[in-house]
């Protein structure tokens, strides 16, 4: 290791990486500012416990368990080599699209959507995982097309990858999921080189899409919703009240807040799905601006460090699946602070980390972990 | 970029600031949005937060009690059950299975809470009635369903209980839910989307005494629109005030009891009978059948229920005594009576030939009788109800004198009794006629106007309040149903006194002398035996034609009796005509009988006030006869 530490970058050789990976190139900022994140969400997920949140069962003692579970994942998955995922990627994306299939098959949810698998005691958002999943075989897929990023091929190809799995969550109905779908396809193209045309060439048939959407596939709840978006007081009751009672609690949060547990809007139910979608507005109420600008620096510095590893990384996966994940948690932060702040429509698209959600911590805490395994796989100079 | 960096990576670094780029952007405008919301527009949303939670509740006042004259209490305000429906809390998604299960256990249909959440459309945020008077164990499960059932919620309301039902049902009226229209008329008022409100009768009447004022309390509330605590008090509930009728129960049912008792014995549809103080103008009694109960109406009526009463034979929910037209008859003569007296067209002293008929042009005007009855004074031409003796009085007046004198006795005006829905009635005049069919009164229109038949059409509380101002010596008063407000712990608030409409502009002998006219009615037995019992009554038959000939050419007749007692009504033996009884102004009791297409062999309504004046005074005596009640469309006086 020493012998590393005083090697010359560009004399790095490839040959010269342990397997097991390097514990010293652990990226400890980005380990902490997730950590940090999850601490937010528990917080907050103490705070809309009711009144009882040590009471077996409540969300914040559920939350307690799966930052247990997912702080094991993110390790196992840091230890594990990620060179193996290039090997198992084809079989990955078919246990990705089987899990999409499940849920649809089985899944159950809240008026007439599937969403939510049950195995034994607990319920499991497939595609929270599926998302990861997808950025695994999405990097593996630019990784292996190094010298043809540019070409109409490769961009098309990465579209063609991803179309099943988004489908299949959008027709759960799920569009907030499908669209994160989209979101790391664009950044992992982006950030891997992809030809700049092609990318634009796409965006231009996503936007060339949305009328098609609007009459065919959007549910009618979910057009209610972009309406409501637009204008909330057009139906204050139903979609858009969320929508303003959302943001009276941000504002009536002020610069400093009410206090934990002390958010009238939260405890009193004004605000609905207060501990998950909503969880940004509790925060924002409780906590003030002051917590609102913490909670945006850590995501910002978590980003921040997510797009270093993938600039460091010597390896092209390393590099793609850097950039699939900072993707996806820029997109489901804009998404959802936005929709928490009235800026965005309503979607049901988790905060990462602080949503409280078993699905979701646990699959950015593998993800994270790839991406300090790779992090620790490098070797990079150490400064 | 540093020397460390993998060559790949130093080609792509323009996109990778890029990138970072938008990262930066992102956060710094969900930064910038919190600023604006939390530190420029805190105070605004604090604002809006606040009012979010606390929200202002109405506090009803209790309603007002309702007495009799005797005291005895005519309602009650009994606690029950509500179930009601706040549609802003009623998922749309939901909805079709809530009102059907709201329905089934409710027992109504599905279309009437659709339509009761409909009605509330406008204000989706407050109660709309869905049902009244649920009796405990549905209303019970209707709580335990509560998170099936979501915007249902389950209220202790008090409810109007009338324990003496149609008794007196048309007097108190009843309560009802406020129906949109109501609100538009009273909103100003505050009252509630689900509030009640009197909807006939004194309950309607006196709505503002009854109701008290609502008072007005802070309450925090979750979203869900649940109470958590009150915060305080911002104005008290005051009670509503009680009434004290002028009704008494044993009058009104003695009253109640002599006209059922005629009406079954007939077979009548419809009858009417009142009594009154003259002196004050105060309603003893009034009943008008048939009734309904009122008890039906106070829980919520159903639409079957409803029709039926509508459909029903004699208009139950109608109270005869006041809201229809009818033609007075003979009771009409004590206006050209008295009228031909004060002008001067006769004295007492005058004889007028009564004929067979009097003749306009080749039209012939006969007398009830069909012979006349000779040479009558006006005592006479009272009592045997000549018809072609008022004829010539009539005929001396014209049409437009009669129906000045007619309007001084009240006839065509609304008399204000503290009841709802009195008809004017029509006072016919030449403008009126000239007005409506654009040609004058005929002459023979004028004979018809002077026995009370022709265009002449009255509520019977005309012709009881005619008769009352005869009594009392020329005072025609308001009749009054409400004679005292009492506070909620029984003190009175307010005392109504009598009302003057106005005097009369008769001069006293000339109503002294209407008054023992009266009395000879019933002392020449043109009433029958009436005039065996121990007391002095007076007053006049009357027998309405109406409607259209049978095929022998006679009319169905309605009948007709007004009269009064005098104070001390014992006959005495120092006048043993009741002459110096009724020469008095002192009777404290006109009473009035109206029997709807009686015809029957004797005037039905005299029976009626016969059978009354025997209960009422608590006579030995049953003068009842039979045969005065059979039905024989005979042609009467």
């Amino acid at each position: 290791m020493g012998t590393m530490r005083v090697q010359p970058a560009r004399a790095g050789a490839l040959g010269a990486r342990p397997s097991s990976g390097t514990w010293s190139h652990f990226d400890l900022q980005l380990a902490l500012y997730a950590l940090a994140l999850a601490v937010i969400g528990l917080l907050m997920a103490y705070t809309s416990s009711g009144g009882t949140p040590l009471e077996a069962g409540s969300i914040f003692t559920r939350g307690l368990m799966w930052l247990a579970i997912a702080i094991v994942m993110f390790t196992v998955a840091a230890t594990i080599d990620y060179r193996w995922l290039k090997t198992l990627a084809w079989p990955v994306y078919l246990v990705n699209l089987g899990l999409l299939v499940l849920t649809l098959a089985t899944g159950s949810g809240v008026g007439g959507v599937s969403r939510w698998v049950t195995i034994g005691p607990v319920q499991f958002q497939f595609s929270e995982l599926a998302k990861i999943l997808m950025a695994v075989v999405l990097a593996n897929y630019l990784a292996g097309r190094q010298g043809q990023l540019k070409s109409l091929a490769t961009t098309l190809g990465a579209f063609l990858l991803v179309l099943p799995a988004l489908a299949l969550v959008l027709v759960q109905p799920d569009l907030g999921t499908s669209l994160v779908f989209g979101a790391i396809v664009f950044g992992s193209l982006f950030l891997s080189g992809a030809g700049l045309r092609w990318l634009l060439l796409a965006a231009a048939g996503v936007l060339a899409m949305v009328p098609v959407a609007w009459a065919y596939i959007l549910e009618d709840y979910q057009k209610r919703r972009l309406i409501s978006f637009l204008d909330p007081s057009a139906d204050p009751q139903n979609s858009g009240y969320q929508l303003i009672q959302s943001q009276i609690a941000v504002g009536s949060g002020g610069l400093f807040g009410k206090g934990l547990t002390n958010g009238s809007q939260t405890q009193l139910d004004y605000l609905p799905v207060s501990a998950t979608d909503f969880v940004a507005a509790t925060l924002a109420e409780e906590l003030g601006f002051v917590g609102g600008v913490v909670l945006l620096l850590l995501f910002a510095m978590l980003l921040w460090r997510i797009l270093v590893v993938g600039w460091r990384a010597r390896d092209p996966f390393g590099s793609a699946f850097a950039a699939a994940i900072a993707s996806m948690l820029l997109f489901q932060l804009m998404v959802n602070f936005g929709m928490v702040l009235g800026m965005m429509p309503v979607t049901g698209i988790p905060l990462p980390f602080v949503t409280h959600g078993g699905a979701s911590l646990t699959s950015y805490a593998i993800g994270l972990g790839i991406l300090q395994s790779v992090a620790m796989r490098q070797g990079r100079p150490d400064w | 970029m540093s020397l460390g960096e993998p060559a790949r990576q130093v080609r792509l670094w323009p996109r990778f600031i890029v990138f970072a780029l938008i990262i930066a952007l992102v956060v710094a405008t969900l930064g910038l949005r919190l600023f604006t919301l939390q530190v420029v527009s805190g105070g605004y949303y604090a604002g809006l937060a606040r009012e979010n939670r606390i929200r202002l509740q109405p506090v009803r006042a209790p309603r007002g009690l309702i007495f009799d004259r005797t005291g005895r209490q005519l309602v009650d305000n009994v606690a029950t059950f509500a179930v009601k429906a706040r549609p802003a809390d009623m998922p749309l998604s939901q909805r079709p299975a809530v009102i059907e299960r709201l329905a089934t256990l409710l027992d109504i249909s599905a279309a009437d809470i659709t339509e009761a959440l409909d009605r509330a459309a406008a204000n989706r945020f407050d109660l709309a009635n869905v049902a009244r008077g649920v009796p405990e164990e549905i209303a019970l499960i209707i709580r335990e369903e509560h998170l099936e059932l979501p915007g249902v919620e389950v209220i202790v309301e008090p409810q109007r209980e009338y324990p003496y039902g149609g008794l007196v049902a048309h007097i108190l009226g009843f309560t009802g839910a406020v129906t949109p229209d109501d609100l538009a008329r009273v909103g100003s008022l505050g009252y509630l989307h689900d509030d009640t409100i009197g909807k006939q009768g004194v309950e309607a009447t006196f709505e503002e005494v009854l109701r008290g004022d609502y008072g007005v309390e802070q309450i925090e509330v979750d979203a869900r629109g649940e109470a958590i605590r009150l915060l305080r008090t911002l104005q008290p509930a005051e009670p509503g005030n009680s009434l004290e009728l002028s009704i008494d129960v044993d009058i009104q049912r003695d009253a109640e009891t002599a006209l059922r008792w005629a009406m079954d014995r007939i077979g009548l549809e419809q009858g009417v009978i009142m009594a009154m103080n003259p002196q004050t103008g105060e309603v003893l009694a009034m009943v008008s059948l048939p009734s309904y109960d009122n008890n039906l109406f106070a829980r919520g009526i159903s639409t079957a229920d409803y029709q039926a009463l509508l459909d029903a034979p004699g208009a139950p929910l109608r109270n005869h005594a006041i809201v229809d037209h009818v033609p007075p008859g003979s009771t009409y003569k004590l206006v050209a009576g008295a009228g031909g007296l004060q002008d001067g067209i006769l004295t007492d002293r005058t004889i007028l030939q009564t004929r067979a008929y009097l003749s306009i042009g080749s039209t012939k005007y006969w007398d009830w009788n069909r012979q006349g009855f000779g040479p009558l004074n006006i005592y006479d031409g009272f009592g045997r109800s000549s018809d072609t003796f008022f004829f010539q009085i009539a005929g001396e007046l014209g049409i437009d004198r009669l129906a000045h004198w007619g309007s001084q006795f009240g006839f065509g005006q609304r008399t204000g009794i503290d009841l709802p829905g009195e008809v004017p009635g029509i006072l016919p005049t030449n403008d009126w006629k000239m007005s409506l069919m654009n040609e004058p009164i005929y002459p023979g229109e004028v004979y018809q106007a002077g026995i009370g038949q022709g265009y002449n059409s009255f509520p019977p509380i005309q012709v009881l309040n005619a008769f009352a101002a005869l009594a009392n010596g020329g005072r025609l008063l308001k009749p009054q149903i409400v004679r005292r407000i009492l506070g909620p712990n029984g003190e009175v608030v307010d005392e109504i006194e009598p009302q003057l409409i106005r005097q009369l502009p008769f001069d006293a002998d000339v109503l002294r002398t209407m008054r023992r006219a009266a009395r000879r009615v019933v002392t020449i037995r043109q009433t029958y035996n009436l005039v065996d019992l121990p007391i002095v009554v007076a007053g006049k038959t009357g027998t309405a034609e109406f409607g259209v000939r049978d095929a022998k050419g006679r009319l169905p007749y309605h009948s007709w009796f007004a009269g009064f007692v005098p104070k001390d009504p014992w006959k005495k033996d120092s006048d043993p005509n009741g002459v110096e009884a009724v020469s008095r102004t002192d009777s404290e009791l006109a009473v009035l009988a109206f029997a709807y297409d009686s015809r029957t062999t004797g005037n039905a309504a005299t029976e009626i006030v016969k059978y009354f004046l025997q209960l009422h005074y608590d006579l030995d005596v049953d003068l009842r006869q039979d045969w005065i009640l059979e039905r024989d469309n005979f042609y009467g006086q």
